[in-house]
């Protein structure tokens, strides 16, 4: 793994995303649904953190509102120096070249009535990104880049594959030459095999390219195959946070090891070894969260003051967060 | 593979040209168009080719259609009915095209903006329309023409002014299921401004539809000025459809032919149109492709 350089090129703190729901009538009180609630990560320049978590946990909320495509409610985005939250208009328009995104469906990503060519060229002519005269010569080489055939330009998303839309997505997303990219789900939407090399090249990117990735998933062989450390959000709060291989070996978060324990293996030795942790029941109302550990009515180890106080998040081993009342402070894990 | 890509290449076509590729299988619709180009064509070059003035009286009124050479006869003062259609074909279809014209002009501002801002500007733009969707319409637009005079702007701006809230309503629907698609987040994320998200970017994916909308609009506003005008509210210095059938209301009965032939004029060319408008939805429609 990489070495952690002092300044990380992505700061996140207390970051809370919620939106207004009307229930009831016109003069009910407006409620709202903490998508996101005051969740903090930082990633180093060149390295990839993962997010993942189960639908609804808040992560592809998170990324959104990460790249400003969703409002946040309070927090900050520190990207470098600057404050992305913070920028308005103009200035926000312009630090996009910064923040570009791959959107998990390839095939309502792409404008339908643009060529391959006119959608790369779309962010290097809002943006004003390099010479208007060379703009064809870097579209040429972000479609070598992503590994299409120059004559593919002149299609329309229709005529491509999944797999090859999400590479014309990707050179969508390079075309700014961002410093961070932010992946939701990139392949969930595409076949196992195309996975592979979607991802791939994602890794041959970012060491050309010299590129962070914040990376959403649920799926946790994508997770190892790319990520240098991940991040457990389980109904908008980060529950673990450790570097890949921590997560992987000494999973602490009861939520964390259910999910593990829910990875295929194609081992036999391993599968027998690993004992699945079924959690039964769905995640509470996220309208009305409860008052204690969010986990608490699904989680098999859970006692009575999980329900009572909500666990904060610890460090229990260097780059090792959790938050569980149960994980004991030398890093025992509850099951 | 290469000569399959060079195929693919060749035959990349836009969404658009793909249905015109749809249109042109659909022998109704193009029954419609040629139907409708032929009207046209009479309207424009009809009264250099057939040099007649429609206000001269020439010969006995009432005379039926062949007589002394008049093909489809002369009207209650004795004037040319031929030379009145041909006239009066310029007159509605410019009405009609022009009202249409207005018609999305309004509807497209109102609805986009309304589905893209959402919010407030929303509230305040559907309120309006509502406003004058629940208007009576030929009252409204009988008011508008009885009080600002019936000239050829002002018939157009009435029918314009009260059937533009079905444009804005479909332009507001399109925009507000197309916002939220991944590639106009996409294209945000690249830095578009929100002038061009909306005409760049969501319009041109939104005017199906209305496309379609407008191709009907175009018939109903032809309708429209012939009931206008039947009840008299025209500009009595220019000839159209309605008037003809208006000016010769009270002789239904001893001449029928004066009404009847407006009024199959009319009948054709919002058949026509309505064939085209169909066509264009059927065409226009993905989920009819392919099929």
């Amino acid at each position: 793994m990489k070495e952690k350089t002092a300044k990380p090129l992505l700061k996140v703190e207390n970051l809370t995303v919620r939106f207004p729901v009307k229930r009831g009538g016109l003069f009910s009180k407006k409620s709202y649904l903490y998508a996101v609630d005051d969740i903090s990560f930082e990633i180093a320049r060149g390295e990839t953190l993962a997010i993942v978590g189960e639908s609804g946990s808040g992560k592809s909320t998170a990324a959104l509102a990460v790249a400003r495509l969703v409002k946040a409610h309070s927090g900050s985005v520190l990207l470098g120096d600057d404050d992305f939250l913070s920028l308005q208009d103009e200035a926000l328009r312009q630090a996009r070249a910064q923040v570009q995104f791959i959107f998990q469906d390839p095939y309502a990503s792409l404008n339908p009535r643009l060529r391959a060519e006119a959608v790369v060229r779309e962010p290097l002519d809002s943006l004003g990104t390099g010479d208007p005269s060379e703009r064809q010569a870097s579209i040429d080489a972000l479609f070598k880049a992503v590994g299409l055939r120059p004559e593919q330009q002149r299609l329309f998303p229709h005529q491509f594959s999944g797999g090859q839309r999400q590479r014309i997505g990707v050179a969508r997303a390079l075309a700014t030459r961002p410093e961070l990219i932010i992946c939701d789900e990139p392949v969930s939407a595409l076949d196992v095999a195309v996975q592979a090399q979607i991802l791939n090249l994602l890794r041959k990117l970012q060491k050309d390219f010299d590129l962070t990735y914040l990376f959403i998933s649920h799926d946790l062989g994508v997770v190892q195959h790319m990520c240098d450390s991940v991040a457990v959000m389980y109904m908008g709060k980060i529950v673990e946070h450790a570097d890949r291989l921590s997560l992987f070996n000494n999973p602490l978060h009861p939520y964390t090891k259910a999910l593990l324990s829910a990875v295929p293996s194609v081992d036999k030795k391993r599968r027998q070894e690993t004992k699945r942790i079924l959690i039964p029941g769905d995640p509470p109302d996220p309208l009305s969260p409860p008052n204690g550990c969010r986990f608490a009515n699904r989680c098999p180890a859970a006692q009575e003051q999980c329900s009572q106080s909500q666990p904060p998040l610890r460090q229990i081993a260097a780059g090792h967060t959790v938050a569980c009342h149960l994980v004991s402070d030398n890093g025992i894990a509850p099951i | 593979m290469s000569t399959e890509l060079e195929h693919a290449v060749e035959t990349a076509r836009s969404p658009f040209a793909e249905a015109f590729e749809m249109f042109r299988k659909n022998h109704l619709a193009v029954a419609g168009l040629i139907l409708l180009i032929v009207i046209i064509l009479a309207g424009l070059f009809g009264p250099y080719i057939y040099v007649a003035d429609p206000f001269d009286m020439v010969w006995a009124p009432f005379s039926p259609p062949g007589e002394e050479g008049y093909l489809l006869g002369t009207d209650y003062l004795g004037r040319d009915l031929l030379a009145m259609l041909i006239h009066g074909a310029r007159v509605s279809i410019l009405i009609g095209l022009s009202a249409a014209f207005l018609t999305v002009f309004i509807g497209i501002t109102v609805g986009a903006l309304a589905g893209f801002y959402r919010g407030l500007t929303e509230e305040i733009l559907m309120r309006i329309t509502e406003f004058f969707q629940v208007l009576p319409t030929l009252l409204f637009s009988m008011v508008i023409v009885a009080l600002f005079g019936a000239s050829l702007p002002m018939i157009t701006l009435a029918i314009g002014l009260v059937s533009w809230p079905s444009v804005a309503r479909i332009t507001r629907a399109e925009f507000l299921r197309i916002r939220e698609l991944e590639y106009v987040t996409a294209a945000r994320a690249c830095g578009v401004s929100n002038a061009k998200l909306i005409f760049k970017v969501i319009l041109p994916n939104a005017l199906p539809p209305i496309i379609v909308q407008a191709a009907l609009m175009v018939g109903s506003a032809i309708l429209f000025e012939a009931g206008l005008s039947f009840l008299g509210l025209t500009d009595p210095n220019v000839v159209s459809w309605g008037q003809i059938i208006g000016s010769n209301r009270e002789y239904i009965l001893d001449a029928s032919f004066t009404v009847t032939v407006p009024g199959l004029a009319i009948f054709v060319t919002v058949l026509a149109i309505s064939l085209v408008g169909d066509g264009l939805n059927d065409a226009l429609n993905p989920k009819l492709r392919q099929r």
